[in-house]
């Protein structure tokens, strides 16, 4: 099959392309690049520059872009999501793979996760398929959630966290999110769903902040008060961590609610060996 | 989402059941472990949800603490069992104390089940010793805290359960 990756350049994205090996493979990025292993191009989802010329003869195209850290980061997902969908129409693609986030159907959704389900619908709103996986925290390098615990693990010997930390969570390792994906790739079971990408456990931030800590031989003291907003925690987070306010604000907002995988059809459909959240840390802190 | 019913009784063995219930017409969780898991989550984030942040579930390894104001542990539960068997999914939480426990003992049970050509979610609470109810040849006012507040409250949790689990289905 054809396929095009916009996002290629990504935390994802750089992870799935080596399992997309077999596929005639077109990666996008904003700047010019020339890397082995697929055909690179520019273009620029947020502009529509390029994209028609990325999408050409493409059978499926995964959408792995996302404008966090951006103001009206809601806005522009939307806006680059309608262009994917109307050029992918135009080129007659037959599939999009979307990574989306889990919990974004509830009510209470973050602006982050809302933002993410509107950009699925906007993705199926030229009537191209979209295959739509949702996956919670990726553990992974480069992740920003995963950065972000691990500068507060790294850094803090004491750590006075909201009450977040309590909030459920299924992590998934980054290498089982680009095997999903690129599982689904073709399969025309996929067409049209939606799936919950857990990982093979189920935990609590202040529990990930525990088992990452003693992978680092660390033991951090975690004092648990009931009122820290999402903006005075972002302002702390940028002080504290390597990752910026603006990012951290939108990913704080969405911790409050339980990111679990609420089915498992995904298992059914692609059987894999889910990596242990341990293992998969550690190979993050690599 | 119909058939709302709510009682509560106390067992010969002086343990409280509780039990309430709504009829839906299709599953709203898959019967797997992750169907399960959601409704246990739904719950807590109900009771979260229900007093504004006021109680909270914190969640260690070992099991979990219901907390006022993140500080006084109002009950302490046991890990999740989860189950899926044929139409039924649920996910129980042993009771283990609190302080609006007498002793550990009893249960937490959200359930979902067929029932007829519906399905019934449901909330039981069995063979729990509240310590505000009123105690075994005591003056029935001594149990007015649990009576006016405590159990209302638990019924009016158990309704926004239901309405959190029917606004957020399964995909």
């Amino acid at each position: 099959m054809k396929v095009t990756v916009f996002g290629a350049t990504g935390v994802v994205g750089r992870a799935l392309l080596p399992q997309l090996t077999g596929h005639e493979l077109t990666a996008v990025s904003r700047s010019p690049r020339d890397e082995p292993g697929a055909r690179w191009v520019v273009a620029d989802a947020a502009t529509g520059e390029g994209v028609a010329e990325a999408l050409a003869h493409a059978d499926a195209v995964y959408y792995l872009v996302h404008s966090l850290g951006v103001r009206d980061f809601e806005e522009q997902d939307r806006a680059a999501a309608g262009t994917i969908a109307r050029e992918a129409a135009n080129a007659g693609v037959r599939q999009i793979v979307y990574l989306g986030g889990l919990g974004a159907d509830g009510p209470d959704a973050s602006p982050h996760l809302r933002s993410r389900r509107e950009t699925g619908e906007r993705l199926a709103s030229a009537g191209v398929p979209v295959t739509t996986l949702r996956a919670a925290m990726i553990v992974g390098k480069g992740s920003a959630a995963f950065e972000t615990i691990l500068g507060l693990v790294k850094r803090l010997p004491v750590m006075i966290t909201p009450s977040w930390v309590s909030t459920p969570t299924q992590p998934i390792a980054l290498d089982d999110v680009a095997r999903y994906l690129a599982g689904v790739c073709g399969n025309e079971a996929a067409y049209g769903e939606g799936y919950d990408t857990g990982g093979p456990e189920v935990m609590t931030y202040r529990q990930m902040i525990e088992r990452i800590a003693a992978l680092l031989g660390r033991k951090p003291r975690i004092v648990e008060v009931p009122v820290l907003t999402p903006y005075l925690s972002s302002l702390w987070l940028n002080l504290v961590t390597p990752v910026n306010a603006s990012v951290a604000r939108p990913l704080v907002e969405g911790l409050r609610n339980p990111t679990i995988a609420r089915e498992e059809r995904i298992r059914t459909l692609l059987p894999l060996e889910l990596t242990p959240f341990d293992e998969a840390a550690q190979k993050a802190l690599a | 989402m119909t058939g709302w019913e709510t009682s509560e009784r106390v067992l010969e063995s002086g343990g409280f059941e509780s039990r309430q219930r709504v009829l839906v017409p299709e599953p709203v969780v898959e019967a797997s472990e992750a169907g399960a898991r959601t409704l246990g989550v739904t719950y807590w984030q109900a009771v979260d949800r229900f007093t504004r942040g006021g109680v909270r579930a914190s969640w260690t390894g070992g099991g979990g603490n219901l907390k006022l104001l993140g500080g006084a542990t109002l009950l302490t539960f046991g890990s999740p069992e989860l189950s899926f068997d044929g139409g039924l999914v649920s996910c129980r939480h042993a009771i283990r104390g609190g302080l609006l426990a007498l002793r550990a003992g009893g249960s937490v049970t959200l359930a979902q089940r067929p029932e007829g050509e519906q399905q019934e979610l449901s909330v039981t609470v069995e063979e729990y010793l509240p310590r505000l109810a009123a105690r075994a040849g005591a003056p029935p006012w001594t149990g007015m805290f649990y009576a006016k507040v405590q159990s209302p409250f638990h019924a009016a949790v158990s309704r926004r359960y239901f309405e959190l689990l029917l606004r957020s289905p399964a995909s």
